[in-house]
């Protein structure tokens, strides 16, 4: 670089107008003018721009503004008022790449679903697609309006964490809207929404800290959700809800994997954590599970399972044990994996449902 | 063609890597996966692929328990009947999707070590699903006179 060998002494102290001017950002960086950060074959993505001191997250950054992370920042810059201030409040592991994952796989629930393939359907099986849409698009949100609750707190120089999660605002914008266009594209609509829905929904966002809050929302709420969309194969009546469910879950999926390594990341760097997050999930469970047996929900999802009203109790309810279970094992096998063993712990009822302890144990174990 | 050969896989892979129009809409994916096709005659065949971004890089003949970050894993009667549906439609329809095959789990089951890496299968579904949905083109010509 060449900047060493100019001399700058000469500007102007001040501008035509008689403003002072400051030269002094013309001088470069202190450490890393002349790091060049190179392309991978995809293009300049996060992770290769995280080199250097911009690189290094810090655990407890000194700054609370928006000054970003590797400027030479001005003494006595404002507090913006952040509370989540140490690294293991928001921090995962894989935030870079799931970032980059998220802006490389958005879709459009407009153009990217084949809305003219949709088929009539019977008076019942659209019924109970609707009912789920309605229910979707109504808990859909709060992956979106919790984020956005705990976003302005955070530490700026975590800006990866908060990049992530705006890419999950757009997410759960795309899946309300997809769901509330199902439920209205083929002349069923919106059906009922019950009370459970949103006392779920209010635990959630009135989580006590942001890990708790995000242990009941991407572990838990999101999790269940995802074997939800996976289900949603089965339960499809055509290839555009198939689609829709196919590609809401690859969305779900990488909150869910946010989710997971951060809590494994917060309880590794402060163990303390853990309480409060099994706290949260002894209370969200309980909840969940009665949400998740409302009347309303579980007949639904049994009627599209069995393809209709008639073989609901034959093929719709057990089907539905079924998919529980896989829902119950998949969420107590992420919690192995971030490091909080539910299995001594939750009140489900693991033998009833046919979980076996010893295969999570060991999803733990070998991770 | 027989589905239960590195050939096959490779011609996928030929095909993915062919037409990036059709995987850049969807993203880029990375992921390690293993295929495991079980025969009572004779001994498993198994496949290691690879995926980065928008290619599948890598396809490697591999042991049946070879590392990976998940595996898919039937009775080579159950692939053939995914990908004769594939070939029969353009595309896996119903129940032969290979979401559908594994959730329901009677036949082709999901596995791996970490949830983290059998969290890939969700996120990165549909990529997976063009690429076996590719074997329509492949199984069409290879019938063509």
């Amino acid at each position: 670089m060449s900047e060493a060998t100019k001399d700058y002494s000469k500007l102007p102290a001040v501008s035509p107008l008689g403003a002072p001017l400051d030269w002094a950002w013309l001088r470069g960086a202190k450490s890393e003018w002349g790091v060049r950060p190179k392309p991978s074959p995809r293009g300049l993505t996060m992770l290769d721009i995280a080199v250097g001191t911009y690189g290094e997250v810090p655990d407890h950054p000194t700054h609370r503004s928006m000054a970003p992370r590797g400027a030479d920042i001005e003494p006595g810059t404002p507090d913006m008022g952040y509370i989540l201030n140490d690294k293991a409040d928001v921090w995962a592991d894989n935030t870079r790449e799931l970032y980059e994952e998220a802006v490389a796989r958005q879709w459009s629930a407009t153009r990217d679903i084949p809305w003219g393939e949709l088929q009539e359907l019977d008076d019942d099986v659209e019924h109970a697609m609707c009912q789920l849409c309605t229910l979707l698009t109504e808990v859909e949100m709060i992956a979106a309006d919790l984020p956005a609750k705990w976003m302005w707190r955070m530490n700026h120089e975590f800006i990866e964490a908060k990049m992530f999660l705006c890419t999950q605002i757009m997410d759960e914008a795309r899946h309300a809207e997809v769901f509330r266009k199902r439920a209205l594209a083929n002349g069923g609509g919106l059906l009922v929404s019950r009370n459970g829905a949103t006392s779920l929904l209010r635990t959630i966002i009135e989580a006590k800290s942001y890990t708790q809050a995000t242990a009941l929302m991407h572990l838990l709420g999101e999790g269940f959700v995802l074997d939800l969309f996976r289900m949603g194969e089965l339960i499809a009546p055509s290839e555009v809800e198939k689609r829709i469910f196919r590609m809401c879950m690859q969305d779900e999926a990488r909150h869910v994997a946010y989710g997971t390594m951060h809590i494994r990341y917060s309880v590794e760097h402060d163990p303390d954590v853990a309480e409060e997050v099994h706290e949260a999930l002894d209370h969200g469970e309980m909840i969940l599970t009665e949400f998740g047996t409302a009347p309303d929900v579980s007949t639904a999802l049994a009627v599209l399972l069995a393809g209709g009203v008639e073989h609901v109790e034959d093929k719709g309810f057990p089907m539905s044990m079924e998919m529980t279970k896989k829902q119950f094992s998949s969420y107590l096998a992420r919690c192995e994996r971030a490091g909080i063993s539910r299995l001594e712990r939750t009140k489900i009822p693991l033998d009833m449902l046919g979980i076996d302890i010893e295969t999570i144990r060991n999803a733990g174990r070998t991770a | 063609m027989k589905i239960n050969t590195p050939e096959f896989f490779s011609a996928l892979a030929v095909e993915m890597n062919a037409h990036p129009e059709r995987y850049q809409p969807l993203g880029e994916a990375d992921m390690d996966v293993v295929i495991v096709m079980r025969d009572a005659r004779r001994s498993p065949f198994a496949v290691r692929l690879a995926f980065e971004g928008i290619r599948c890089e890598h396809v490697v003949e591999a042991e049946a328990d070879s590392p990976c970050e998940y595996r898919l894993d039937g009775p080579l009667a159950a692939w053939q009947a995914m990908f004769d549906d594939i070939v029969a439609n353009g595309r896996a329809t119903g129940l032969h999707t290979i979401n559908s095959l594994a959730l329901l789990g009677d036949d082709i089951a999901l596995g791996g070590s970490d949830p983290m890496g059998l969290d890939k299968f969700s996120r990165f579904n549909q990529t997976l699903q063009e690429f076996f949905d590719g074997a329509s083109t492949l199984l069409a010509l290879e019938v063509a006179p």
